[in-house]
């Protein structure tokens, strides 16, 4: 169990809610439903409760509410107390996980994406299979076309490209590649590779590094999480480079690994590590090397584990005022959660479709042509919605955009 | 049929609201529950029977006629951001939630009012207004999650009350559903009535007169000039006094509002962090507004003069709409800042003259400081209504002693001062204990016969309000005389 300053576990994060309840408003689930259980505020009087012993980690009601919640800690930066919502909930979870176990479904989905030998046959599976097409042909609301629409969405540019040579001297960056990310978006890394290339950085690759462990934490499995965040502290060494990640979720959990592990060595490890689009902000937020104009309107949608765990809000605008005439175009309730949130999508379909489709409305409304999001399950959730949905918007990474716009400028020839 | 996670079978009155508003818009689980237990005062806890949550209108009238039939007392809740516990239920009552029935259903801007459903967030009224030159002007600091039901309900007030009046100068007509399941309009949207103001009756009835399923609000055009200046002073008096001396000098600021230290610095560790200087003993916050920026200008430097006189070190102007918005934004999540201090806070809500500010004030801190507890003030300065908090750790048993009795000795301060035991959160459940304070029984048990006009079997959010003793008191003196 996670150590808390007091030894409690991570209950001690929810000492400071006084029950104002102006995290109500902030919550996706609360909007769905309007139910006070299903609510931040809610859920930590679960928590209390479970912590103080009047409800049990087997009570399934408990349960019930705890596994509605998305973990997109929008809750948080809305908190004048700052309440650790988050850390509160990974402690419950583990508790509700000891209990009853993980579910057969989590597990197997678990199994078939992280674990290294069986997920490369399945992701080499899966492209092969998207590549026929038929995946986006399919896709729909019901369980499995949902499922269809979010392989589709994961389809890249058609363009191949190697980068040019780097700027000398480049400074060095060390990439994580990540379970979903590396099987089903290499396209993402690749762009990642070439546009930090553009920008001064010379990105190496790391051996022996394994998947973060976030969808592991969030199922309550910390032990699991822990393991592999050990493997991936050792696998990236002593060194100070920065480690690029981009996918939001697996930055956020990085970034923490000190409070996972509890030692000084993943606390080092988390504050090397950056969301690419941090890097090509640059630290004095100057914005990345400038691309060739891409007439296009983009709706920004900031994934909650970047927003609101990492607190990065500006850099991936940066990315987009480097290229001239794309237009950013608002959509009311962007910073609100798709209802991806890892494996949820999976676990409870009927909370996430809820969630997203108030946001599939609004993308309907504002009709962009392109949706920009840093984190895997968001590009697949946002554009499973809006196959489903009949909307031609497609959903791209950030960096997927300035690579486009390089290209263009001829930065790649 | 089974309600989604239960173990056990639903009870017959859980299966008859399933089939009115779903089976998963009923809640009997206690885990469920318990979320429900509290408003935003958590020194109150009570678990209700059940909870409901119709989602429409016609469920809500069919919820309250079943439970009518069947004799079943129930509570009405919107965000349950309330402050006296006024939203609890407690055994064998059901609780009503309307965070459903959020419609808008319509927005008139020629007449300039708006209908909404009890559900409608304080902050999305505004929001959905603004983009035609209005707003909806009661705005409580907990206006982003607090619905106008139950800004009804409790007559809420907020830091723009002090010139535009509170909730109830802002609603026009209501659509009531009693206790017995029938509907009743008050008031019109139109403007006057004749007769007796029914609409000003049930607004603040903290939910004793039946639940509130229209509601026609008043829309007030935004100022077109604003100012909003902070002010900081090296002690309480001297802040005080500043109040005093705006209010004496016959300016009307659209807000007035008092910080003290403890609550400046909770504010300032926060994510809502808005420049408060942290080394003062106070600050206070006025706006002033209207038509004409000259005006606006020419009032808001008088003000600055009247405080500077009044020995504030220094007066700050908001230079653009986000500063303002920031200053504001400050001042209203400070409540919600209080978690920083101490695990546990009681929030008081006393009334005091203006002119007895600066004297209440102090004896408030004498008071916390002789119980050894940690109080902040945090206040609607502008109307004397204010807010002490009193920090502290609810497991320790001594404590919460010490607190209660800090607590009611403050309340004995403000009533001696020529106060009064609420301004703005309600009496609720929080209170009944000072109601005796300040009304006689005879008064008590007017009120009481006037909630029975509205709800005759006491049957919505009983045992709320008026103290049930204190009635049974004056009902045998009626009988004996």
């Amino acid at each position: 169990m996670r150590e808390g300053k007091e030894g409690r576990g991570g209950f001690e994060g929810l000492d400071a809610c006084v029950h104002c309840g102006f995290c109500l408003q902030a919550c996706p689930t609360f909007l769905a439903t309007g139910d006070e259980a299903d609510s931040p505020r809610g859920r930590i009087e679960l928590m209390r409760a479970l912590e103080r012993g009047d409800l049990t980690a087997s009570d399934p009601a408990l349960a019930y509410h705890l596994d509605r919640c998305l973990g997109c800690r929008g809750c948080e930066p809305v908190c004048p107390s700052g309440v650790q919502y988050g850390i509160g909930l990974e402690a419950a979870r583990q508790r509700i996980a000891e209990a009853r176990g993980v579910s057969r479904l989590a597990r197997l989905a678990l199994w078939a994406l992280t674990s290294p030998k069986v997920s490369r046959v399945v992701y080499w599976f899966a492209r092969g299979f998207r590549a026929t097409g038929i995946p986006r042909r399919l896709a729909g609301w019901g369980r499995l076309r949902f499922a269809m629409g979010m392989l589709a969405a994961t389809q890249g540019g058609e363009m191949r490209t190697k980068a040019r040579k780097v700027l000398s001297p480049p400074s060095p960056a060390l990439l994580f590649r990540g379970c979903v990310q590396q099987g089903l978006f290499s396209h993402v890394h690749d762009a990642t590779v070439r546009t930090l290339g553009v920008n001064g950085y010379q990105v190496g690759e790391v051996k022996g590094q394994v998947c973060c462990g976030a969808l592991h934490a969030h199922a309550g499995l910390l032990d699991e999480a822990r393991a592999l965040a050990r493997v991936n502290v050792a696998a990236f060494g002593e060194g100070d480079e920065p480690i690029v990640v981009n996918s939001a979720g697996c930055g956020a959990l990085m970034k923490e690994y000190g409070h996972l592990l509890c030692h000084e060595q993943g606390e080092r490890f988390g504050a090397r590590v950056r969301d690419v689009t941090e890097l090509l902000a640059g630290d004095a937020m100057r914005g990345p090397i400038g691309g060739a104009p891409l007439d296009m309107h983009v709706a920004y949608d900031p994934p909650c584990h970047l927003l609101h765990a990492q607190g990065v809000a500006v850099p991936p605008l940066r990315l987009f005022a480097a290229i001239p005439l794309l237009e950013l175009v608002s959509v009311p309730g962007a910073a609100e959660c798709c209802g991806s949130a890892g494996l949820f999508t999976l676990l409870e379909p009927e909370m996430s479709r809820a969630v997203l489709a108030a946001k599939i409305e609004r993308l309907r409304e504002t009709a962009p042509q392109v949706v920009a999001t840093g984190n895997p399950g968001c590009q697949m959730q946002i554009g499973a919605g809006l196959a489903a949905a009949g909307v031609a918007t497609r959903v791209r990474h950030p960096v997927e955009l300035l690579d486009d716009a390089y290209r263009a400028a001829g930065r790649y020839e | 049929m089974r309600l989604l996670y239960s173990m056990t079978a639903p009870s017959p009155l859980a299966r008859d609201l399933a089939a009115i508003v779903g089976a998963k818009h009923v809640r009997e689980a206690l885990a469920a529950r318990v979320t429900y237990a509290m408003d935003g005062l958590p020194t109150h806890r009570r678990v209700p029977d059940l909870v409901v949550l119709p989602g429409t209108r016609e469920e809500l009238i069919a919820v309250v006629r079943l439970l009518a039939a069947l004799d079943v007392p129930f509570v009405p809740r919107g965000a349950g951001t309330g402050l006296s516990g006024g939203a609890l239920a407690g055994e064998g009552t059901v609780l009503i939630v309307l965070t459903r029935l959020n419609r808008i259903v319509r927005i008139d801007r020629a007449n300039r009012l708006a209908v909404v459903e009890p559900g409608v967030v304080n902050a999305k009224l505004t929001a959905a207004t603004k983009p035609l030159g209005l707003h909806y002007a009661p705005d409580p600091s907990s206006q982003t999650a607090c619905t106008i039901g139950g800004n009804v309900a409790e007559n809420a007030g907020g830091p723009h009350c002090l010139k535009y009046g509170v909730t109830a100068n802002h609603i026009l007509a209501l659509e009531v559903l009693l206790a017995d399941g029938s509907l009743v309009e008050l008031g019109s949207p139109g403007g006057e009535t004749w007769g007796p103001d029914l609409v000003g009756v049930f607004v603040g009835s903290e939910g004793n007169f039946g639940v509130a399923t229209r509601i026609t609000v008043r829309l007030t055009p935004v100022p077109r000039a604003v100012r909003t200046l902070l002010a900081d002073f090296t002690s309480i008096r001297t802040a005080g006094e500043g109040v005093s001396a705006i209010i004496a000098a016959g300016i009307v600021p659209a807000a007035l509002e008092m910080m003290d230290q403890s609550c400046i610095r909770a504010v300032e560790d926060s994510v809502y962090a808005a420049g408060y200087p942290r080394d003062a003993a106070a600050v206070l916050l006025v706006e002033i507004d209207g038509r004409n920026a000259d005006a606006v200008v020419a009032e808001a430097d008088a003000v600055a003069d009247l405080l500077r006189t009044a020995g504030a070190r220094t007066v700050r102007t908001a230079a653009s709409e986000a500063e303002r918005e920031r200053l504001w934004q400050g001042r209203k999540k400070a409540f919600g800042a209080m978690g920083r201090l101490s695990r546990d806070l009681v929030v008081q809500d006393a009334v005091v003259p203006r002119s007895a500010l600066p004297d209440v004030l102090e004896t408030i801190y004498g008071i916390a400081q002789r119980y050894g507890l940690v109080v902040s003030n945090v206040f609607h300065a502008g109307d004397g209504n204010l807010h002490p908090n009193i920090s502290f750790d609810a497991t320790d048993p001594a404590l919460k002693q010490r607190v209660e009795a800090a607590s009611a000795e403050i309340m004995s301060t403000c009533i001696a001062a020529g106060g009064t035991i609420t301004g703005e959160h309600g009496v609720g459940l929080d209170k009944l204990r000072y109601m005796p304070l300040i009304f006689d029984a005879e008064s008590l048990g007017a009120m009481q016969a006037l909630r029975r006009v509205f709800d005759p079997e006491e049957r919505v959010n009983p045992g709320k309000v008026v103290p049930v003793h204190a009635c049974r008191e004056w009902a045998s003196l009626a009988r004996a005389s």
